[in-house]
């Protein structure tokens, strides 16, 4: 019985692909990885490194990405955000489909330099909390988590390409100051450019994240997600800072029409809190609606819901 | 058919003997016409193309009929000068050395400043200028076609015209590296040399509308701010309109600093860290060196921008050998295409021949056939051309393609030894 042998083995070979479901995101992550590689490389040697390989292999990753994504989300039957792996892999696919948007909209040159190491990095550090178990307590299909997540992340996205911005921003006036006038020199573009874009992107992420404050507040004040003392949550604590930093970097901005390296260096900023307040606070000790729970009792509490 | 160059450039020949043989363009099309008319009987065609580095005639004759000595004496006779002034230092280059040279010359490799891409109109002028007198033909038609073309190539293909090799192009570089654009943006213009009017006339092709000028004297500061539509202020009050100004060329002849690190920093502090781009091209300085170590202000001396000219002129060096690379590959196609040219004539003469014959033939023919109507006939001459056209087909294109690797005037010379057609003159 050749016939059922062979079925067995690729039911098995399936399984297993079920089993370890981070196989296609660490394709992802190799796939960015080149993609950094080539982005960087196009700088340095550019007649050795092509930059259409950057963009493909980056567009190839954020394919792959899309559709575990996908696959993540069929699986749990809800939006990704299961656990914190799952939350970090979203909010990765937010950056790119924000920086690719972007891209499209307004040719950023040489932004996926500086960019796509920033991705590969994170994306290494999320497979880190794969198997983790951090998981969501709260009903997934709430209306008012939707409300809180999805313009966070995206906001959180539109915070990362700025940090990326600024990061460029330096370089380049560094280069000016310094007179360094190399390849990196040459292809990035002006300072009042990035400027600009910096500007676009912030203002961009601020509503956003003011969106989701303002829901995430509705949503525990209605349910009581964080119990009584909600306000003293790390990741709330955090999230007013994040709002405050990006809120004083808009004001300096429209109000005293701030520009130049301050606001450069404020941006920086603004990310390491994202950053902190996304991932640091669970190493505080924060759950906010994460809880540690055996795979077990958190499957019984998704079929609960 | 044969091309020969005869000129000088700023490496053979000084200025003044240069601008002795320069021509203006009234003179260009009297000399043009006036070469072609006398070599009327060579079929000479002719292209002059005189710049101010260089003067140099680019010539085709059948058989290499008209020699450098007789461009010497045309060009004597012409501009009423001695023979022997000029003569030294004159070149000439024939053939393939020719298409080499202009090649070379429109690829702005033979330039003074290397890779600068003036040159390339400054041909296509030249050949224009003939074509419209009708001093070129199909050989210099084809030529320089062929080395825009060649130019075009060595551009896309190198970096030769790539990196900035003037002071003001490398500082409007350096602007663009800080603003985006320079519509709305202010330039301070402190002094009003010779330098700044560069720089200032660089920014406004670039964009870059609003200016105030500010001099010792009122009146010069004047007479450079209408020349651009901007505004002349008193020397004094420069350090007010500091703030203002996002870039500021500084170029005066005072000995001393003209604008100082507090002033700066005060400005920065109104301008609330908009960036500010200060160019000091004046020796001795200026702009108080301490000015550079102020946030989000961006000071270059004349060394840093010589510097970056130096390193790119450099960087263009290191094109040529590629450059001539491509040239090489480009001669060798028009060389080809030259042989191919000579050859066609031949295959055009036996043709006609071959037609003369079937005509003579046919003519013979008909009263022959009497029975014949007119349709019927018609469908014999259409054969009779048709086979004549086979046959020639075929020995038409091995000769046109053989011609390509050199043996063109080989193939002429077998043509007319078979067919015996040519006999009667020596122009295939």
């Amino acid at each position: 019985m050749k016939f059922s042998l062979i079925n067995e083995y690729l039911f098995l070979t399936l399984l297993t692909m079920i089993q370890m479901p981070h196989i296609p995101f660490i394709i992802t992550i190799i796939l960015y990885f080149i993609s950094s590689v080539w982005s960087i490389g196009y700088i340095v040697k550019p007649g050795v490194f092509d930059k259409k390989v950057a963009k493909w292999t980056m567009m190839m990753g954020f394919f792959i990405h899309s559709g575990f994504i996908v696959f993540l989300g069929l699986e749990s039957g809800n939006i990704p955000i299961t656990n914190v792996y799952e939350s970090f892999v979203s909010l990765l696919w937010c950056i790119l489909f924000v920086y690719i948007n972007l891209d499209y909209l307004y040719k950023l040159p040489s932004l996926d330099t500086f960019l796509l190491p920033v991705v590969t990095a994170l994306s290494i550090w999320a497979l880190t909390f794969d198997g983790g178990n951090l998981l969501v307590t709260v009903s997934l299909q709430n209306f008012w988590l939707i409300a809180h997540i999805i313009p966070i992340f995206v906001g959180y996205a539109a915070f990362t390409i700025s940090f990326s911005l600024s990061i460029m921003y330096l370089t380049q006036q560094r280069q000016l100051k310094h007179k360094l006038f190399g390849s990196l020199f040459n292809k990035l573009p002006s300072l009042e450019g990035i400027d600009k874009m910096m500007w676009k992107t912030i203002s961009f992420g601020f509503p956003l994240l003011t969106l989701g404050l303002v829901f995430g507040t509705f949503w525990v004040k209605t349910q009581n997600v964080l119990g009584e003392m909600w306000y003293l949550d790390y990741k709330v604590i955090l999230g007013l800072a994040t709002w405050l930093i990006y809120a004083a970097l808009l004001h300096m901005r429209l109000i005293a029409s701030f520009h130049g390296t301050k606001i450069a260096c404020l941006t920086i900023v603004g990310f390491c809190l994202v950053l902190f307040t996304f991932i640091g606070t669970f190493f505080m000790g924060s759950k906010h609606a994460f809880q540690k729970v055996s795979e077990q009792t958190h499957t019984e509490l998704l079929n609960v819901q | 058919m044969s091309i020969i160059v005869v000129g000088l450039n700023h490496k053979s020949a000084p200025i003044e003997v240069r601008e002795k043989l320069a021509f203006n363009p009234n003179s260009i099309n009297t000399a043009l016409s006036l070469f072609s008319q006398k070599y009327q009987d060579q079929n000479a065609e002719i292209v002059i193309l005189s710049t101010c580095n260089r003067v140099e005639l680019y010539i085709s004759s059948q058989d290499g009929a008209i020699k450098a000595e007789d461009v010497f004496s045309f060009l004597a006779d012409f501009h009423k000068i001695e023979l022997n002034t000029f003569s030294p230092y004159m070149y000439h280059y024939n053939d393939d050395r020719a298409v080499n040279h202009l090649f070379f010359v429109t690829s702005s490799l033979d330039s003074m400043v290397l890779g600068e891409s003036q040159i390339l109109s400054q041909v296509k002028e030249a050949y224009t200028t003939a074509a419209m007198e009708e001093a070129t033909g199909k050989i210099l038609n084809q030529l320089f076609q062929q080395a825009l073309n060649a130019a075009k190539i060595v551009h896309t293909r190198t970096s030769i015209g790539k990196r900035k090799v003037s002071i003001s192009s490398v500082a409007v570089e350096f602007a663009e590296k800080i603003f985006q654009d320079f519509t709305g943006k202010i330039v301070l213009v402190v002094g009003a040399g010779e330098m700044c009017e560069l720089l200032l006339k660089h920014l406004y092709e670039e964009g870059a509308r609003t200016f105030i000028v500010a001099n010792r004297t009122y009146e010069r500061a004047e007479e450079l701010a209408n020349e651009y539509h901007g505004q002349a202020i008193k020397y004094e009050l420069l350090g007010e309109y500091l703030e203002k100004a996002d870039i500021v060329i500084s170029s005066t002849s005072a000995p001393h600093y003209v604008i100082h690190a507090d002033q700066v920093k005060e400005a920065i502090r109104h301008r609330r860290g908009n960036p500010m781009f200060l160019i000091d091209i004046a020796v001795p300085r200026d702009i108080e060196p301490e000015v550079a170590n102020i946030d989000n202000v961006y000071l270059y001396n004349i060394d840093d921008l010589q510097s970056v000219v130096s390193q790119n002129v450099d960087e263009r060096n290191r094109e040529v050998e590629k450059c001539r690379v491509l040239i090489e590959e480009e001669v060798e196609h028009f060389m080809a295409r030259l042989e191919e040219m000579k050859i066609e004539p031949a295959i055009t003469h036996l043709r006609n021949h071959f037609h003369t014959i079937g005509k003579e033939e046919l003519d013979r023919l008909k009263p022959k056939l009497k029975n014949l109507d007119n349709g019927d006939w018609e469908q014999v001459i259409y054969t009779m051309e048709r086979t004549i056209n086979k046959l020639l087909h075929h020995p038409a294109k091995v000769a046109k393609q053989e011609a390509k690797n050199g043996g063109g005037y080989r193939y002429v010379e077998t043509i007319k030894k078979l067919f015996g057609i040519f006999h009667h003159t020596d122009n295939p």
